[in-house]
Formats: structure tokens, sequence, C-alpha cells
């Protein structure tokens, strides 16, 4: 069952209906039987799987506070990480181990196994559950059922964002009737992440597969407009689902954290990570970089930089054991690297020239905004030769013979003008109302309008979504 | 030591590392609330401390650090 499906809505409807009517610790039952009913709709097996990893986290945890020592307890929560990681290892990668295996021997089996729903997003709430209470960070969870809503939380569990156990628990217990004014709010994320991916992602898509279907095909220009859209399309994809999970949450009385902080408008690389897919950069951040820093802060720079990279490659392969994402992970190491390291003396450098530091406010989003556009090239590319063919055809002078660099084919944009035009008119919009509802005053204003024109608004928003909705696409992140 | 001696020493490493003479340390501060400590800075600031008060912390002491004041009790622990 997709968020953008009649059924969701009934689904939807139906539930917080009954979450309204539940009281006290039957909410959380009303929210984990929700949760399964919505996991079971995309596969029943895999709820099954669901529930067994979630029991076997309970009760490693349950475990792990009654050991004193602290050899006892390291040998305790290692095998536990590493059995979630190996599971997380052999579902996403059983495509990839099919190959060396003789059919006969288990290789078609191994072909046949898909990853189940949403198996990164809540691998990686588990696994952040159980090293927070090794590090004695939070309390171990007594109650099963608030164990069990946590990585099944149904708004979260298709896309994210991975929501920190302790902010989860702490908001669980006290959950009661949501407020009015977060009913408001959540409804209004969910339309407006509606907007980004049936108005703006959905019509950037059909130019995007154009140009990667046959890189060689199309002219520098072309190329580049194509990494332009894309970057906007998987932007406006995620941070749609993003907030149609936030909204969706509030409707239950769960904030989910932020993942995007307008991104493309960061001053460089490390800012455009800490505004990008927020919540699994922290997670990485937390569980990955720092134990792995401080490890290597003997080796000083070069410890500094292997712990970057080692976490941006992470990054890259958390979506799956692809080239491209690995290679999308490496180059991204490679910007931040640089970019640590020489930070501090760039900075040194503008502040003694406020002429230049004018200019760098400018020049380092559109620099930054390059870099990813480069970066996503391969993210988005079919395979790691097709994104070398898209990225050195870029480059004016190295396209395909009797292709003119500046060549826009009309015929590349024919039925899609409107659409695209529509795609960028609706980006300006979205990014307008999301940098408004950032500022209290306009947000309040908002608020504070009289009825007829907030309901105006947001029936206009509703048209725009139904007339422009075309075959709609599975959410980009709903395969990770 | 005693904490008010811990602290001192404290905001002088923070002010030295960050670059910031203006930082001053409580112990409900945490990274949120002061300008560059990010987590890139967050091991230089660990190192300088360990040296600073000659002390050594394992990754899990780190690792369960989530404010100064859990700082300021960790280096009154070794201290003693």
């Amino acid at each position: 069952m997709s968020f953008l499906s009649l059924e969701f809505a009934a689904f939807l409807a139906l539930g917080a209906l009954v979450f309204q009517l539940a009281r006290g610790p039957w909410r959380r039952l009303v929210l984990l039987l929700l949760s399964y009913a919505f996991y079971l709709t995309w596969n029943p097996r895999q709820a099954v799987l669901l529930l067994g990893i979630t029991a076997a986290v309970y009760y490693t945890a349950r475990s792990l506070e009654k050991i004193s020592s602290a050899r006892g307890r390291l040998g305790f929560i290692l095998p536990a990480v590493a059995g979630l990681l190996l599971v997380l290892v052999f579902f996403k990668c059983a495509g990839l181990f099919a190959r060396y295996f003789p059919a006969r021997r288990g290789g078609d089996a191994l072909a046949d196994i898909v990853a189940p729903i949403g198996l990164s997003y809540y691998l990686f709430k588990l696994m952040g559950y159980l090293l927070d209470v090794y590090w004695e960070k939070i309390p171990v969870q007594r109650n099963f059922v608030s164990m069990a809503l946590y990585p099944a939380f149904f708004p979260q569990i298709l896309s994210g964002p991975i929501q920190r156990a302790g902010d989860f628990f702490t908001q669980l217990e006290k959950i009661g009737n949501p407020r009015s004014e977060d009913i408001v709010t959540g409804l209004r994320r969910i339309l407006f992440g509606m907007f980004k991916k049936v108005v703006v992602a959905d019509h950037l898509s059909a130019m995007v597969d154009a140009v990667h279907a046959n890189p060689a095909g199309y002219s520098p220009l072309e190329l580049l407009f194509g990494g332009y859209c894309f970057a906007f399309q998987i932007y406006s994809d995620f941070s749609g689902v993003t907030d149609i999970a936030i909204g969706i949450g509030l409707l239950f009385g769960i904030k989910g954290p932020e993942n995007f902080n307008m991104p493309f408008f960061a001053r460089n690389i490390q800012e455009f990570w800490r505004r990008w897919h927020i919540s699994l950069t922290c997670w990485l951040t937390d569980y990955l970089f720092m134990p792995l820093r401080f490890s290597l802060r003997r080796f000083g720079t070069a410890g500094l930089s292997a712990a970057i990279f080692v976490t941006m490659v992470a990054v890259g392969i958390w979506h799956g054991p692809r080239m491209t994402y690995a290679v999308f992970g490496a180059l991204n190491g490679f910007y931040m690297v640089v970019s640590a390291l020489t930070l501090k003396k760039r900075n040194d450098y503008f502040q003694k020239r406020p002429l230049l530091a004018r200019l760098r406010a400018y020049a380092g989003p559109l620099l930054t905004f390059h870099l990813m556009v480069v970066a996503l090239i391969l993210f988005r590319a079919n395979s790691l030769p097709s994104a070398w063919l898209y990225i050195t055809h870029i480059i004016p002078g190295f396209q395909s013979a009797g292709i003119s660099a500046l060549r826009f084919d009309r015929a590349l944009l024919h039925t899609r003008q409107i659409a695209l035009l529509l795609a960028g008119i609706s980006y300006a919009a979205m990014e307008s109302v999301n940098w408004a509802s950032r500022q209290n005053v306009w947000a309040a204003r908002f608020d504070s309008a009289p009825w007829f024109v907030r309901w105006t608004a947001y029936y206009v928003v509703i048209l725009i979504i139904a007339c422009s909705a075309q075959e709609t696409r599975t959410f980009i992140y709903a395969q990770f | 030591m005693t904490d008010a001696e811990i602290q001192q020493k404290l905001t002088a490493i923070f002010r030295s590392v960050l670059d910031k003479d203006s930082i001053e340390l409580t112990a409900t501060t945490t990274a949120k609330d002061i300008e560059g400590w990010d987590s890139l800075t967050h091991v230089d600031l660990i190192v300088a401390v360990e040296k600073g008060f000659k002390v050594s912390f394992t990754t899990k002491e780190v690792m369960a650090l989530q404010s100064v004041g859990d700082l300021m009790r960790l280096i009154a622990s070794r201290c003693k």
C-alpha cells in the first residue's frame, strides 16, 4: 500500500479515528497494530522477519543490562550488532552473491531473494538502539509493545527518517491525543509532500530518464540540464516522502526528525551533508565516524581523512551493493576530506579579503551545488561505464561527433515543456513555502490569515496536485 | 582538582581549539550551543582534553558524553 493511494488515505483516516478513541497505553497498541497491518499489505513473510529481529534485539538489550563487566558487555554487543549487519548484507547482496553460485547449488534461490521493505531503515534504528543502550545513553526499553513499535512505526518504515530510539521512546511515554495545531501542521506537511512528489519530482523524471538512457546521444548542454533536473528530482522526491512521513507521524502524536534543510543553499560540502538526508548522516556520524575517528586519533590528519572517507563510502553503499553507489560515496568522501582539511585556511584567507568574501557567499553554494550534480550523476546512472560516458560527454568538446556543444533539442522538451515549466515554477514555490514556514513571522501570518485565504491556498494546491498527477512513480528512497 | 578548576581549564581548552575567546562553558552546554563544535572538531577537543589533563578515555566513555557536565564528571573521576 503506497502513501499515494486511495487505500492508504482510507487506512490513515480510519487509523487516526481509532487512535483518537483509544486511551492510555492502548494508543501504543493501536499504533503497533496499524503499523503491522500496513506492513502486512506489502509482504506477510517480511513482517514475520521484522517481528523476529525486533524480539531478538529486545532480549539482547535486556540481557545486556544484566552484565556488569566491560569486557562481557563488549563481547555481547559486538556479535549482536554484527548479526544485524549480516542480515542487512545478506538481503542486500543476495542478488550479487547469486552470480558466484551455480544455479543448482543455490544460486537460483539466492537470486530470488528480495530485500524486505524498509530493511535498511529499521535495521539502522535497531542497531542505533543497541549501541545507545551499550553506551548507556538511554535506558533499556522494557515494554515490548513500545519496542516493537519503534522499528515498525508505519510512517517511517518505507523511507525513514531514521528516528533515534531515545527521542521516539520519550515521545511515546507521554503520547496522548495529538493537539489540534499538530494535526493541522501534519495535514499541511502531507499535502506539501504530495506536491513535491507529484508536481515537481514526477515531472522531472521523464527528462532525466531520457538523458540517462543514452548519454552519448545528447549535447553537453542537454546533459548538464539533465544533471540539474535529477538533483531537483531526487530532492523533491525524497524530501516529499519525508514530509509525508513527518506529517502522518504528527497525526499520531509522534514528531519525526527533519531530513532536509534547504541543501542546495549549502556554502560548502560539509554543510551540504549536514542539510541532506540528515537522519542518515547523523546516524553514521554518531555510530561509525565518531568511534572510528576517536580510535584513529593518534594518526592526526591521516586518521581524520580515513574516518571521513570510510563514513562517506558507507553513506554510498547504504543505498545498495552497486558500484555506482560506492563511487558516489567515495567521490563525496574525496570532496569532504579536501573541504575539511582546507576549511580553516580558506576561512582565514577570505577573512582578510572582504570583497572576495562577499563573492564567496554566492560562489560557495553555486560550486557546492555543481559538485553534487556531478556526484548525483553517478548515483542515478545505470552503470559505472554509463556514468563515465555521461560525465565525459558533459564536457564541451568531448560530445559525440555531429552534436554541437550548445545544442538544445526542442524535440527533447517538445511534450514536456509545459511539464518542466510547471515543475520549475513549482520548485521555486516549494522552496519559498519551505523558507516561509521556517520563519515564524510568515508561518504566523499564514495561520492568522482569514479562513477563506487559507482554504483557498489549500484547494489551489490540491487542484494543482490533481491536475498534474500522471502515472505516479514509486518514491526513489522506498527501494532502499 | 576542584570542579571550578576543571571548568576553568576546560574553557581555556575549548577557546584554544575552536579559536573563540567568547566561549563560556557550563555543565549544561552541548555542541548545539557552540558554533564550530561539530563532529569534525569534537575529537580534536577530546584529544586536547586528554593532553591538557593528562588522562586517557575509552571510545565507550567518549560516546556516552552528552554535555560539558558529563565531560567534567569524567575528567573529575580520572583526576582524583
